[in-house]
């Protein structure tokens, strides 16, 4: 440890936030719509992983190309879980949506143990162990198309927001709801896509996680946590400050793991993450 | 058109929870008149605006726009039919540019076909509007703000306007530059309901006016009727300051 | 009148004798598997009742208990190491378990609502890390082992470690009752009405939010401390793990949040299905996700409100209350 070479671990915590960004994607958008803190996050991108498994062995299909399938699917039962679960909870109490979120969680973690056994599985691809050089020193490729496939989401969904009328409900309804629908839009369905879209970028997080790390049906509660860091670093609901959140958590993670060596590494994050809660609750970059 | 009402409320009554806030209120607005509601602060104005606009349903009671039944709509289904609201407290999107508040006004899809005429009549309206179109909205003056919520509305092409306690917290100049554009935005042949606490002001630029108390009806009548009742003398004037 | 007491009296035999039955389940010749679901039932029965506290009485959705009791379990694990008395390895390491929640109170009692929610899922995340990779007493882990055995307990019986979780679960019961009845949980009726009429008559929010925590965290951690007595080992991966959450959560949602009995029934549903799909696990917290997203969306206040509907069932929860 700590030979001297600051520069490979700040590297890899650039690379690495990037797929922390595409993780947390999700979770800052339905947040920063719906204010729903949604607990079952992690599992809905372990799902994305899950599914891209599953084209993987069923049909032989790279999991990135995978994604032409799971990304309707995932489109679909996002919506559907808006539509049927989160948007009555809401009418309820102030509690629902989390216990909801909560219940969603147990059945996703638990029909994944039914259907893939706990085994930790991976998504592994002909150029999963590749990597490539900067100077001497050698990266893995897969972190590379991580941190690209985070800035290409979290671009997508800042030119969504910005630029199209659905995107901007979206973001009219996150910061008025009733002046939303006083302006003729259907907050409901709004929030359905709001949900939907979030995981679409959920089953390419889900991707990318799997093509990086090994998954079990339980990986999800990890990766919530991570979530909840780098959205809560980057402050809840802004895309672009939730992606360098995300990259300030990959950095603190090597760095940390590069001074006090690596078991130490998701400690010192989660320290972090608590410092930043107690002394700025919306984030660095919030409102 | 002959004297048909453009909207027309019957024998209503509305609650929130298990208070009732109106109570068998009945309201006719003809095509092209401006018509004013007015009440102390709990009488129940901004409930009837909300009532009207889907967000609350009636318990009793009919609401009839251009002769459908609309009680039980949504509010993206009355805003779609042609009815818009200005809310209290003017409710821009505040970390939206001035342009973009102004196009998710006609987000509905009858509006969306006509919002490059509709906003040039907005930009003619309110100048203002268009110098500072890419400002970031919360950065706008009160009055500015007034400006882009009434605007906002307009891009939403409605017949019937709803505009509740537009002059709430501005400058005597302000407000008179505000109804100089309602009385425009009239001429359109855009009906107009505004809610007012400021009684005289409001009976000079209103044709007709209700007055609310304690969610009930207490009286309605052209804007020179209501001047002459005693009773509004003394509950709003405390002496005669009508015609002023 | 008189007849009516004699007949609420009578409806508190068979609720006398269950719990007679419980307690001298071990005397009887109980099967050992009645035994551990009797008292898991106890355990969960005292952290439910603690979590509905937070959760349902104060508005503090604490997903923080497995510290608590993760805690207090290692508390007494390192004083058996150290040759404390196992008693003594209870009362520290409920003691420990409050201190910690007066400790963390400082950064989350900072935040509202849901960022409350967030900031106290963090926190047993980051004592597993701890756990790993801080060993106090004994020799280096080996391999992937961070455990500890919880040492001399060989003169504890089984029956003297059900019938102490027999007194937490149940004297969980009487202190819910006592609470609610005293300052204490007028103040916290008064926050639940409306936050800033009660603070502005002088009832003092923080305070009495972090006396409930404390609290919870205290009987949560009593409770982790006999649970790991019982089991004899303890290590992080599965003690500081979101699953306690979860059964904590399910059984007071299940049961009715907000309501004095919902813990009690719900825990019993929460445990009988373990019973009953032991062998299944999985499908075990699958159909208990389906039931708690069913019962939140069809009847928010759980079993016990769908019961509330029903006369005989208020006609004898009046008799149980007076």
């Amino acid at each position: 440890m700590g030979s001297g070479d600051i520069i490979t671990p700040l590297v890899m915590g650039i690379l690495l936030g990037g797929l922390y960004a595409l993780i947390a994607l999700g979770l800052s958008m339905v947040f920063g719509v719906m204010r729903l803190i949604n607990l079952a996050h992690g599992d809905l991108v372990i799902l994305g992983s899950y599914g891209g498994y599953a084209l993987m062995t069923l049909l032989g299909l790279d999991p990135i190309v995978g994604l032409v399938i799971s990304i309707p699917l995932m489109f679909l039962l996002g919506f559907a879980i808006q539509k049927y679960l989160m948007g009555r909870a809401f009418g309820i109490s102030s509690e629902a949506p989390l216990i909801i979120a909560f219940g969603i969680s147990l059945v996703l973690q638990n029909a994944n143990q039914i259907l893939w056994t706990p085994l930790s599985r991976a998504l592994n691809t002909s150029y999963s162990n590749l990597s490539f050089s900067i100077g001497l020193r050698q990266f893995p490729l897969t972190y590379l198309l991580d941190f690209t496939a985070g800035i290409i989401v979290m671009l997508a969904l800042r030119a969504f927001l910005i630029h199209t009328y659905l995107g901007k409900a979206i973001t009219a309804a996150s910061q008025d709801k009733k002046a939303a629908q006083l302006m003729g839009i259907n907050t409901k369905r709004v929030y359905g896509y709001a949900f939907a879209i979030a995981m679409i970028s959920a089953a390419i997080a889900g991707v990318f996680l799997g093509m990086t790390f090994p998954f079990t049906p339980t990986s999800g509660v990890s990766f919530l946590t991570i979530a909840f860091g780098t959205v809560i670093i980057g402050g809840l609901g802004s895309m672009l400050g939730t992606f360098i959140g995300g990259i300030i958590l990959g950095i603190v993670q090597t760095l940390g793991g590069y001074f006090f060596g690596p078991a130490s590494q998701m400690l010192i994050v989660y320290v972090i993450v608590l410092v930043v809660l107690a002394i700025r609750p919306q984030g660095l970059f919030g409102r | 058109m002959s004297d048909k009402p453009l909207l027309r409320i019957t024998n209503i009554d509305v609650f929130h929870g298990t208070f009732q806030a109106l109570w068998d209120v009945s309201v006719e607005i003809i095509r092209g008149e401006t018509l004013a509601l007015i009440g102390a602060n709990t009488s129940g104005k901004t409930t009837l605006l909300d009532t009207i606009s889907g967000l609350l349903h009636p318990a009793k009671g009919t609401i009839e726009f251009e002769g459908k039944d609309i009680a039980w709509l949504d509010p993206y289904q009355i805003v779609e039919l042609g009815i818009t609201q200005v809310p209290e407290g003017r409710r821009i999107f505040p970390d939206m540019s001035v342009l973009d508040n102004l196009l998710i006004g006609s987000y509905n899809g009858s509006a969306r076909s006509k919002k490059s005429q509709n906003l040039e009549k907005v930009y003619q309206h309110f100048p203002r509007l268009q110098e500072r179109r890419k400002q970031i909205a919360k950065t706008l003056s009160g009055g500015e703000q007034q400006m882009l919520a009434i605007g906002r509305g307009l891009m939403a092409d409605p017949k019937l306007m709803l505009i509740d306690e537009m002059s709430l917290g501005l400058a005597p100049i302000v407000i008179d530059e505000l109804f100089k554009a309602l009385e425009q935005i009239k001429e359109r042949g855009i009906t107009i309901l505004f809610v007012e606490q400021n009684v005289r002001r409001t009976l000079k630029e209103a044709d007709r006016a209700y007055i609310l108390e304690t969610g009930r009806v207490a009286l309605s009548g052209t804007a020179t009727e209501l001047c002459e009742e005693d009773r509004v003398k003394k509950a709003y004037f405390g002496v005669e300051v009508c015609g002023v | 009148m008189k007849l009516k007491a004699t007949r609420s009296k009578l409806t508190l035999i068979p609720l006398a004798a269950l719990i007679l039955v419980l307690a001298l389940l071990p005397l009887i010749g109980a099967p050992q598997s009645w035994l551990l679901y009797a008292f898991l039932f106890f355990i969960y029965l005292a952290m439910a009742n603690m979590w509905n506290l937070l959760a349902g009485y104060s508005g503090l959705i604490s997903l923080c208990q497995p510290a608590f009791l993760g805690l207090a379990g290692y508390t007494l694990a390192i004083g058996t190491w150290v040759g404390l008395p196992w008693w003594a390895g209870l009362l520290g390491g409920a003691t420990v378990a409050a201190l910690f929640a007066l400790l963390i109170s400082v950064p989350v009692f900072r935040l509202s609502g849901i960022y409350f929610a967030i900031g106290t899922l963090v926190v047993p995340e980051a004592l597993r890390m701890v756990f790993y990779l801080w060993r106090p007493v004994g020799g280096q882990m080996q391999g992937a082992g961070a455990g500890y055995m919880i040492k001399g307990t060989g003169g504890v019986s089984t029956h003297l470690i059900y019938w102490l979780a027999f007194v937490l679960g149940i004297g969980s019961i009487f202190l819910m009752k006592r609470v609610l009845k005293s300052k204490l949980g007028l103040g916290l009726a008064a926050i639940r009405d409306n936050e800033r009429t009660a603070a502005s008559c002088g009832v003092s929010v923080f305070k009495l939010k972090l006396y409930t925590f404390i609290i919870a965290a205290l009987v949560t951690g009593l409770s982790g401390a006999v649970y790991y007595l019982y089991q004899g080992y303890i290590e992080p991966s599965a003690t500081f793990n979101v699953r306690w959450t979860m059964t904590l959560l399910l059984a007071t949602v299940i049961g009715g949040i907000r309501t004095e009995e919902g813990p009690f029934i719900g825990t019993i549903v929460v445990v009988f299905l373990y019973f009953l799909l032991a062998r299944y696990a999985g499908y075990s917290l699958l159909i208990q996700g389906m039931i708690l997203i069913g019962l939140m969306l069809l009847s928010p206040q759980g079993i016990v409100g769908m019961l509330r509907r029903s006369r005989y069932y208020r006609y004898l929860a009046q008799c149980v209350s007076t």
